[in-house]
């Protein structure tokens, strides 16, 4: 299947190294500490964030740090076909503890004892990607509630197909089977804390698709970082003094 | 972009814009650090050879001061932190806050008070109904109940936190149980520190309580007792009141019955705190007068004040109000 | 930049099933022709000079690939919409449009017109695909036109009359290719030009001409819907339809859904259908199974009495029917099983047909346009019916014709002419022809392959000495043996007697991976290749003559690299250990197999090389023995021999190959070779290596070699290889040929040997029948075959020498190569049969000669011997 056109455009007329469109949108849901929305082009995930609060449960409470929790769910009209999936299936609860893991690498825990934040994300349509849609929402909606994070994390995928690397796969990109690389990044302090990739790719391509990928991460964090001051400011200047 | 929630028309769109913007204009003119905003790993320049005090929201990175919060940057001499807009409450002690009450625990309720942990009322600090400055008995802690159960909403001061979370203390009358009225929440940014908390308003027989953890409580007035003996008269009645609340008789009510014009009152004014949040103006009460009265005087029902017409009349009248003494000032 | 549109795009499967896909519109799209002003012209491809730029519709291109590719047609944009709509019906054609495109000596562009904002045409409510898309490039042709200001003319070139009067309204200049091939006053194109076959322009003009020719000579194929609906429902069986290859009447479908093969009598069952296609069929009623075949032939004949022909028509030309007598003997044989008819054809098969026109009196008034048939030389193929102006010049030539269209009122298919090879029966056209049919490149390599070659002359370098990986086995006795002329020299050997009493026995084979890089020019172009083929009278190489001939070739006397195993065995030829290195290596004598037999019986030689050479006959043959004894096979298969005159390279004398100890030995241990370092690089890359496998042959397929048995009074055991084996030996008859013959049929029976990627298959599949080899790869011959190159790469990975190539790590390009490896190695094998048999042929043309010969099969339309003495 041909991926690249010889052209140099793939299928959707994106060429190699382009990013599909972005939006985020602070504040969707009105009962939450936090909320956002983040699109990258048809993949649409809202994130929600309650916390920090009481722990629910007075077991886990940890005694000098923040308890974080992650529930990642796909809603049923989210891709072409209806399909009713069980809450809770493997690849939820993999992608659950991925952005746990992720978010929970930059969240200042400690600041916030003996507390517990929730995080909800929720796949409104699905478009490839998701993984990372997820991340970036997760990070718009935990700085909207406000709390302290060390970096922002941002992610984005790559992957390798027809010899060439590619920026932000797509669905039909992302079912071809081949390499997919999936990075959370933190731009300021320049780490990666997120690493994925199915399938095999010799060590050198994939340092320049993983390469690729992070770029991708800096440019969205340079959105989430405009978004995030507009927002500030907005507030700010409507609060009046 | 956090947009406000509403449903408008074109031309209610363009003048909430207007407004908005005039808003704008006029706090970038009056902030003298409008572009202090920072977002999350935003560098904040300091000069380190002043010293320099590391605050709220910040973090020293490599030597560099970097902000882990969205909000404003404020400096306070060599203090220099962040201030976040949207989170949840900070405590302060003396604060005055509004909480509900999630657990009746050992000597103790837990109130959730809009805080990363639930609050902690110790009974003993606590005026108990009688009035009468003593230890606490097994029997007090067993009757605990009887002061506040579940879900009650109590107003109470920040006292300081302890080891074992934030602790509150209620030694006051006008602290308490708060009855017949509304419980509205908003974001915490949204109501500054003042003098004064309570509110009496006279004309509508109206308490308003502006918690500074954004819990705000509209309420009818109760005249603040402190004759003992009263109290004590009273007490087995209210301990028959509580005991058997489903079987309350109709004279009882009678006598309880809020009147209709102070519902109104109650319902009016928390319209048009709801109206404040979404709009996310800040909430002090000469606005909520204002407010107020701007929809008295339109003769809105209460329910057409969370309109989007209302809505937009008020972010108008905002605007005038701020050029208003903008202008003064 | 990006303009996003996002739309409903199709629905599909058994569930409806809206899919939405992303569709971004860019104004960085450029046009591609240099005078533009606008756009960035660095990729401009189309000529500065071009005064007609010319935009073909997707059905001009479907059919005129073949006059597209004359240089004559130039200064094209190819629409990316017109592209995917010829992917999705041929992807034969797009892949010529596509070499096209990226061909630098022609101006093709291709324009993105589907992703330009300008061009991009959304689809209208009730507008049909093709409608919308004929729109589209009607759009893209104006946004030209208004682009270039009138700088260039913009032809549209259509076929399709709706479309061509839509764009004329729209201001658009088009004209059918017809009349732009008149227009360019080249009479020799007008025959490449496809005639448009749709029946309402053809038939309406042919009507009166022709009445006859209004029966309906073939039922109509199914609609796909039913085709895919019967396929589910099991009421139609898919596959791959095979025509006899001695009987084109007859062909057979190997279809997984009833696990057997479904044979197909007639050209009426057949429908059209063409060797390779993919069908649906329909079995007739079982009571038809039997009778099929007369029956069948019947109706053959029937017809041929009803269709009356016009004079100047094509089809009254004298007629050879082969299918003269009925059948009698195999019909019984064949009555159990299933014979079908097709419905429906799932994928064409067509591409061009070598072969010559059927002979035929000039009409009058040549130079006009004339009907001819073509007659392939493929017998399975049917007659075509082509169109040309020259008919005088094609007459008695070999030409090249693709089939266009095949409707249900014609016998024939029809097509159109591609180009001529030469004069019939002349040797190199047939040569020519035999390299075409199996799809061989003999064109001499490109600048860009010769400029990945090593400057000449080469001779080892320091460097090479100096590497470490390199170990220098110059003071090593190594010697080749192959056939006489042999150049290009790709084994060698050494054994050394140790003082332990072992042997150390090497096998050194050149080092053509120290040369050929992957992913170079020349790499591509091997892989490209797959193999070496050897015709009677010349080589095609798979590498440069350099490299075949002199660089890698272990010649005698020289320093030369080698990649290297060397084993350590006892003096019963037991392993104990295998070292693999790259060498360097000097061979001292590259003797000839004759040679080196002859200096192992000269019981008076007693020199060194000599005692090398029978030290490892004796440990080949005990080698031998063992693998005998596992089970393997020797199989013959009919090799011949030619003596060609060395100045008119015609055949002078044909004889059988002869094989001889010397031959045996030095296979022996290529065996060896070729096991050990299989099982050396499974060890390290058990899902990427290149292996060689030989399925066992089913009881089914050994059927026909059991039956030919039975019928001498033989009884085979074909429970095992071994068995099969041992049973083979048994076989001996009063005929000294006996033996032979019988190996020759089995050695038919068997599925060809295969290479495959280690990943695809589970181990137990790996086995190797014939050789009766767990595992087996190819290594010892990389100067003529590309597998061994792969295989040398993958074992200097596993020794850490080299890093993997990239291309390993993607198992479905490997698999695609092996797949590409199989299909240049089988074609290969018949290119060098089919050039036997042209050499044959031209023996006998001028030699009648009598002599003895067997039959080996009788058919129902005649039999087949095989002739000992010339292996025919």
């Amino acid at each position: 299947m041909e991926f690249v056109s010889p052209e140099g455009l793939r299928l959707d007329g994106r060429r190699p190294m382009e990013m599909r469109q972005i939006r985020a949108e602070i504040g969707a849901v009105a009962k939450a500490d936090g909320s956002a929305v983040f699109e990258m082009g048809n993949t649409k995930v809202i994130a929600a964030v309650y916390g920090p609060r009481e722990v629910q449960n007075r077991t886990q409470q940890i005694n000098d740090q923040a308890l974080v929790r992650c529930e990642y769910s796909m809603a049923n009209f989210s891709t072409g076909d209806r399909m009713r999936k069980p809450k809770g299936d493997r690849r939820s609860t993999e992608i659950s503890l991925v952005i746990r893991q992720t978010m929970e690498a930059c969240i200042l825990t400690h600041l916030m004892p003996r507390s517990q934040i929730d995080i909800f994300v929720q796949v409104l349509q699905a478009d490839g990607g998701t993984r990372s849609a997820c991340i970036n929402a997760a990070t718009l909606a935990l700085a909207d509630a406000g709390i302290p994070m060390r970096d922002l994390v941002t992610s984005c995928s790559s992957g390798y197909l027809n010899s060439t690397p590619l920026l932000d796969l797509n669905y039909v990109e992302d079912s071809a089977g081949g390499p997919d690389v999936t990075v959370g990044f933190l731009p300021k302090v320049d780490k990666v804390t997120l690493l994925q990739m199915d399938s095999k790719l010799p060590i050198d391509i994939f340092e320049n698709v993983m390469q690729l990928a992070i770029e991708g991460c800096k440019a969205i964090a340079n959105y989430i970082r405009e978004i995030m001051l507009e927002n500030t400011k907005q507030l700010e200047y409507r609060r009046g003094i | 972009m956090r947009e406000i929630e509403l449903s408008l028309n074109q031309t209610q769109k363009i003048r909430l814009k207007r407004a908005l913007e005039k808003l704008e204009s006029l706090s970038s003119k009056a902030n003298y650090n409008s572009n202090a905003s920072v977002s999350i790993s935003d560098s904040i320049p300091v000069n380190h050879e002043d010293g320099v005090l590391k605050g709220h929201g910040t973090l020293d990175l490599n030597g560099e001061l970097v902000a882990t919060l969205c909000g404003v940057v404020e400096r306070v001499n060599k203090l220099v932190y962040v201030r976040a807009l949207r989170a949840r409450y900070k405590p302060e002690v003396g604060d005055i806050v509004v909480g509900r009450v999630s657990e009746v625990a050992q000597k103790r309720w837990r109130l959730d008070i809009h805080y990363s942990q639930d609050a902690v009322l110790m009974l003993s600090s606590m005026n108990l109904p009688d009035g009468i400055q003593r230890r606490r008995t097994a029997l007090d802690e067993l009757n605990m109940r009887s002061i506040f159960e579940e879900n009650d909403v109590i107003c109470a001061e920040v006292r300081g936190i302890q080891h074992d979370g934030l602790h509150l203390q209620a030694r006051s009358q006008k602290y308490g149980k708060l009855e017949r009225g509304q419980l509205l929440t908003v974001p915490p940014y949204l109501v500054r520190r003042r003098k004064q908390h309570f509110h009496h308003l006279e004309q509508y027989g109206v308490d308003l309580i502006l918690g500074c953890n954004g819990f705000i409580w509209v309420g009818e007035h109760v005249e603040a007792k402190d004759d003992m003996v009263e109290d004590q008269v009273s007490k087995p009645e209210q301990q028959n009141i509580k005991s058997n609340k489903n079987s309350i008789s109709l004279e009882e009510q009678e006598q309880t019955y809020t009147p209709i014009e102070t519902r109104q009152s109650i319902c009016r004014i928390a319209n048009a705190v709801r109206v404040l949040s979404i709009l996310g103006f800040n909430i002090n009460i000469e606005v909520i007068m204002d407010t107020m009265n701007l929809s008295s005087s339109l003769n809105l029902d209460i329910h057409e004040m969370l309109g989007s017409e209302f809505c937009v009349l008020v972010a108008e009248g905002e605007a005038e109000r701020r050029s208003l003494t903008k202008k003064k000032g | 930049m990006l303009h996003s549109k996002t739309f409903v795009k199709k629905t599909r499967g058994g569930k409806v099933n809206k899919q939405v896909r992303e569709h971004y519109l860019r104004d960085d799209i450029y046009c591609g022709a240099p005078i533009c002003k606008l756009c960035d012209s660095s990729a401009a491809r189309l000529s500065p000079s071009a005064s007609t730029i010319l935009l073909l519709d997707t059905n001009v291109v479907l059919n005129q690939i073949d006059l597209l590719e004359n240089p004559a047609i130039d200064d094209v944009v190819m629409l990316s919409v017109v592209l995917d709509e010829v992917k999705n019906k041929n992807m034969g054609v797009y892949n010529r449009v596509r070499a096209l495109c990226s061909n630098s000596l022609r101006r093709f562009f291709v324009f993105a017109n589907e992703h330009h904002k300008d061009t991009f045409v959304k689809e209208m409510a009730k507008e049909s695909k093709n409608d919308r898309n004929d729109r589209a490039i009607r759009v893209a042709a104006q946004w030209y036109q208004s682009h270039l200001g009138g700088a260039a003319r913009i032809l549209l070139i259509t076929n399709d009359k709706e479309n061509k009067r839509k764009a004329i309204a729209e201001g658009i200049s088009a004209e059918t290719i017809e009349s732009y091939v008149k227009s360019l006053d080249r009479p020799d194109l007008l025959d490449l030009v496809v005639q448009p076959s749709s029946e309402d322009v053809e038939m309406e003009e042919v009507e009166d001409l022709r009445p006859s020719k209004r029966k309906v000579i073939y039922t109509e194929h199914k609609p796909m819907s039913e085709i895919t609906s019967g396929l589910h429902r099991g009421i139609y069986h898919q596959g791959k339809l095979r025509v006899n290859r001695y009987n084109p009447f007859e062909a057979y479908v190997g279809s997984e859904s009833i696990g057997d093969e479904i044979i197909i009598y007639g050209r009426t069952n057949m429908n059209r259908a063409f060797d390779g296609d993919i069908v649906a069929v329909e079995l007739l009623p079982q009571d038809q199974w039997h009778e099929e075949k007369s029956l069948s032939i019947a109706d053959e004949e029937d017809e041929e009495e009803d269709v009356h022909l016009v004079p100047s028509s094509a089809d009254d030309a004298p007629r050879t029917t082969n299918l003269v007598q009925g059948c009698s003997g195999d019909t019984n044989a064949v009555s159990s099983r299933p014979s079908g008819c097709v419905v429906g054809i799932i994928k064409r098969n067509w591409h061009s047909y070598c072969g010559s026109l059927e002979p035929m009196p000039l009409p009058a008034g040549s130079g006009g346009t004339a009907h001819a048939l073509f007659v392939s030389k493929d017998r399975r193929i049917p007659k075509i019916r082509i169109h040309t102006r020259q008919l005088e010049n094609l007459l008695d030539k070999r030409i090249i014709v693709a089939v266009d269209s095949w409707d249900r009122l014609s016998r024939y298919p029809s097509g159109h002419y591609v180009r001529t090879i030469g004069e019939i029966g002349d040797r190199d056209t047939e040569s020519e022809v035999v390299l075409i049919e199996n799809d061989i490149n003999s064109r001499p390599f490109s600048s860009q392959v010769l400029a990945c070659l090593p400057p000449l002359p080469w001779s080892v370098s320091s460097e090479d000495l100096a590497n470490p990986v390199r170990q220098d086995l110059r003071d090593l006795r190594v010697f080749s043996v192959d056939p006489p002329g042999c150049k290009d020299i790709d084994d060698a050997l050494h054994c050394t007697a140790l003082p332990s009493g072992n042997f150390e026995v090497g096998v050194h084979i050149a080092d053509v991976t120290n040369f050929v890089h992957p992913g170079s020019p020349l790499d591509d172009e091997a892989s490209q290749r797959g193999t070496s083929v050897y015709l009677v009278e010349r080589r095609i190489d798979m590498l440069p003559k350099p490299l075949t001939e002199d660089i890698c070739s272990l010649r005698s006397d020289v320093e030369r690299l080698a990649f290297s195993v060397i084993w350590e065995m006892t003096p019963e030829a037991d392993i104990i250990s295998t070292r693999y290195t790259k060498s360097v290596i000097k061979s001292c004598a590259a003797l000839s197999y004759i040679e080196a037999q002859a200096r192992m019986d000269d019981s008076r030689l007693m020199d060194p090389l000599t005692t090398d050479l029978r030290n490892m006959n004796v440990l080949a043959k005990k080698m031998r023995s063992r693998r005998i004894e596992r089970g393997a096979l020797t199989l013959a298969s009919a090799e011949v021999k030619f003596q060609i005159d060395t100045e008119t390279h015609d055949p002078l004398d044909i004889g059988m190959y002869q094989i001889r100890e010397a031959n045996q030995m030095v296979e022996e241990f290529m065996l060896a070779a070729n096991v050990s370092v299989a099982d050396k690089i499974l060890k390290h890359f058990s899902l990427c290596s290149l292996l060689r496998r030989h399925p066992s042959p089913t009881r089914e397929m050994l059927e026909p070699l059991l039956r030919t048995a039975a019928a001498v009074g033989l009884n085979l055991d074909v429970s095992s290889s071994k068995a099969l084996a041992e049973s083979l030996d048994r076989a001996v008859g009063d005929d000294p040929y006996f033996n032979k013959l019988i190996r020759i049929l089995a050695t038919r029976c068997m599925t060809q040997a295969v290479y495959f990627c280690s990943g695809d298959l589970s181990p137990p599949e790996y086995h190797h029948y014939g050789l009766a080899a767990p595992l087996y790869t190819h290594f010892t011959s990389p100067i003529r075959r590309y597998a061994d190159v792969i295989v040398h790469r993958l074992l200097s990975a596993s020794l850490g020498i080299y890093k993997l190539p990239s291309i390993f790590q993607d198992r479905s390009q490997l698999t695609s190569i092996a797949d590409n490896l199989n299909y240049r190695h089988r074609n290969a094998q018949m290119a060098s049969r089919a050039s036997v048999e042209l050499h044959t042929l031209i023996y006998f043309r001028k030699r009648p000669t009598d002599t003895e010969a067997r039959v080996v099969k009788i058919r129902s339309n005649g039999f087949i011997v095989f002739v000992p003495k010339y292996v025919f």
